[in-house]
């Protein structure tokens, strides 16, 4: 009978194609601005790196200001980040910051022209399951004997040598030569939860190269930079300073690992206050990526706002439905009180139009997605390219899934009362006026 | 087969209670044509949509094929209304989106008969009625009369025990009028049992027994053969 209800359902749609359409377009518009903040909030707040987001942490020591209640500071000071790379007891670890330098292609052809890099070490790349395109990352000797090496972006690869395999070529940065060991592949974390300071949607780094080499070579470091007490004279007094500008992530494969890790967090916390440092009580934490991205309220408050508002129109749009609905079936009435009369009973009758309004809500939801998609590339123009990145604001299986159903169900929700006084009419009135 | 006894039926608004039908006692035997006459507001319809189960008695008792419909409930009823009756109107309540064959199979895909076994009868059906040559019409592309032949298929489709018939020629001219009252006699003639409501005393003169009802009640009834009887004496 299901598909007899939805040949039904089709017919009755071209009985009252002005009626049905209007449902169509009211659930469309409702369901399509929904899902336009669903999209959102759904790539906003989602899991950068399910695979192992539970195994990646974020490593917080509490090197703040002692005369102040504020948060612990979100990123680790060059000597605490140093000690931790030096002791290394995770499985794999990294320090990390950004920078901006000016890179000098070879050929004369391209015009120097600024990038925006990261600073990090070898385990990055496996830690985050960096995928390359050619060669491979550097190793931590690199790290070590501070070898500059550099690996880019496969679109940074494109411009500079047309997509080829660029590796074991030299690239000039900053006024230093740089050996190529690797080109990415496609590799954009949304949001880019290992550095989600600034914007957690703003583009990614372009060049990777050892972390050390940044305050070797006085590379320009980009991001933040925030210092409790004001540092000494020259670049080693900043370094030695309880200035904190570096993200620190461990990779710890179970709970006790983690537990050991903590601990030596507290055992390294410990020994510094007998130096004279970390003055306030200790607070060393561990994130994984998910409660970091929760605990730096990755997504915006006016997320939840628009949700609510666009939560408001959707159900503004389905009280209209419910009208329409109502209007429709109940204009039914006598053909329901001849299928009656043949032998329908009420259950029967429910169905066939609870599946009438299930056909209505996959029309509206198929036009509320090139609502959604209209809305997600107004979204693209408001947010613009400058501010962020918004390759990543689409339409994917998941929200064309989630839309199609939420539309289906809203409207056989919006159908019920409907659909209960149409079945519940008497039929001998209808079959005697009709 | 349809067996009523004291039969009442009362409707009630706020302000006013109606008793549309009142002590109404009625036995219909197989093969039986009855015609149902009256001034309007007597009764007449409300008597066929409780024979038809489409609507409730307030109190009495009505077998139908020796089952008693007072206590079935909703799913019940439509079953019985499915397989022992077949409906015609007076303005054939067709559905104006399907087409002769599917209006002819709307009570058979109620029953869950199997594809095949419901193309055979509604192909049968509309033969019956001259109409098969026009199966993929819509209803509006035919003439009242023809309409009505549509309607008298459907009705008979499920090989029901018998068809009620609410004024079946009340839409229609004369001749046309004629022709559908042949038609069902015809089918009376075949052992299919009959009730219709008319107005046309004409009509409930051709009848085998007519009923007369005044405000709820039997006040008359004749039979052809009393009729004749009465006549030659």
């Amino acid at each position: 009978m299901f598909f007899y209800y939805l040949r039904l359902s089709a017919l009755s749609y071209r009985r009252n194609p002005i009626l049905s359409s209007l449902m169509v377009l009211a659930i469309a518009i409702g369901v399509g601005a929904y899902m336009v903040i669903f999209t959102l909030n759904y790539v906003m707040g989602g899991n950068p790196i399910p695979q192992k987001s539970a195994q990646l942490f974020h490593v917080q020591i509490d090197s703040g200001n002692p005369n102040t209640q504020d948060d612990p500071p979100t990123q680790l000071t060059y000597l605490d980040a140093t000690a931790l790379t030096q002791d290394g007891s995770a499985f794999r670890q990294t320090a990390t910051s950004k920078f901006g330098e000016i890179l000098e292609p070879i050929d004369d052809e391209v015009r120097p022209f600024s990038v925006v890099g990261r600073g990090t070490s070898a385990d990055f790349f496996p830690m985050f399951n960096v995928p390359f395109l050619h060669g491979t990352p550097w190793d931590e000797s690199a790290d070590r004997n501070l070898q500059q090496v550099i690996v880019i972006t496969k679109e940074l690869n494109e411009r500079l040598y047309g997509g080829d395999d660029s590796t074991g070529k030299t690239l000039r940065l900053g006024g230093y030569n740089f050996q190529i060991a690797g080109v990415l592949d496609d590799w954009a974390p949304v949001p880019k939860f290992y550095d989600v300071n600034n914007n957690a949607f703003e583009g990614g780094e372009e060049v990777f190269i050892p972390w050390n080499l940044i305050t070797s070579l006085a590379f320009s470091r980009y991001g933040n930079t925030n210092c409790w007490k004001a540092p000494e004279e020259g670049i080693d007094g900043f370094l030695n300073s309880e200035c904190v500008w570096i993200q620190y992530w461990v990779e710890l494969r179970d709970s006790n690992e983690e537990a050991d890790y903590l601990q030596f967090l507290n055992n390294y916390a410990a020994q510094q206050k007998e130096f004279g440092r970390l003055p306030r009580e200790m607070n060393n934490a561990l994130f994984d990526v998910e409660e970091w991205l929760s605990e730096q309220e990755v997504l915006p408050d006016e997320t939840k706002i628009l949700s609510a508002l666009a939560a408001m129109l959707l159900a503004v749009c389905l009280l209209n439905t419910i009208g329409l609905l109502l209007s429709k079936f109940l204009g039914k009435s006598g053909e329901i009180g001849v299928r009656q009369a043949l032998g329908a009973h009420k259950g029967s009758l429910f169905l066939q139009h609870i599946i009438e309004a299930g056909f209505i809500g996959l029309l509206g939801g198929l036009l509320g997605l090139v609502v959604a998609a209209a809305g997600l590339e107004g979204i693209k123009i408001i947010l613009g390219e400058d501010l962020m990145r918004t390759d990543w604001i689409q339409l994917n299986p998941t929200v064309v899934a989630i839309t199609l159903l939420l539309a289906v169900f809203a409207t056989i929700a919006a159908g019920f009362y409907p659909i209960w006084r149409a079945c519940n009419i008497n039929p001998a009135i209808h079959l005697k006026t009709q | 087969m349809l067996d009523m006894t004291k039969i009442r039926k009362v409707f009630r608004t706020d302000m006013v209670e109606t008793c549309a039908l009142d002590e109404f006692s009625l036995t219909v035997d197989q093969g039986e044509f009855v015609t149902i006459t009256g001034p309007s507001g007597c009764g007449k319809t409300t008597f066929l949509n409780i024979a038809g189960l489409l609507e409730t008695h307030t109190s009495g008792q009505y077998l139908l094929d020796g089952v008693d419909v007072s206590q079935l409930r909703d799913y019940a009823r439509a079953k019985l209304r499915n397989q022992k009756i077949g409906f015609i109107f007076q303005s054939f309540n067709l559905m104006p989106d399907l087409n002769l064959f599917d209006n002819i199979d709307v009570p058979l895909r109620y029953r869950g008969m199997k594809s095949a076994e419901r193309k055979e009868r509604v192909d049968k059906a509309l033969d019956s009625v001259g109409l098969f040559a026009r199966r993929k019409h819509v209803p509006a592309q035919l003439s009242g009369g023809q309409q009505q032949r549509v309607a008298i298929a459907r009705a008979l489709v499920g090989e029901p025990l018998f068809l009620l018939a609410d004024e079946p020629t009340g839409n229609l001219d004369s001749n046309t009028a004629k022709g559908v009252m042949a038609l069902l006699e015809e089918i009376n003639a075949n052992g299919t049992t009959i009730i219709m409501v008319t107005h046309d005393q004409s009509l409930a003169e051709q009848s085998k027994r007519n009923i007369h009802i005044l405000d709820g009640r039997i006040s008359n009834e004749s039979t052809r053969e009393l009729e004749e009887a009465a006549t030659a004496a």
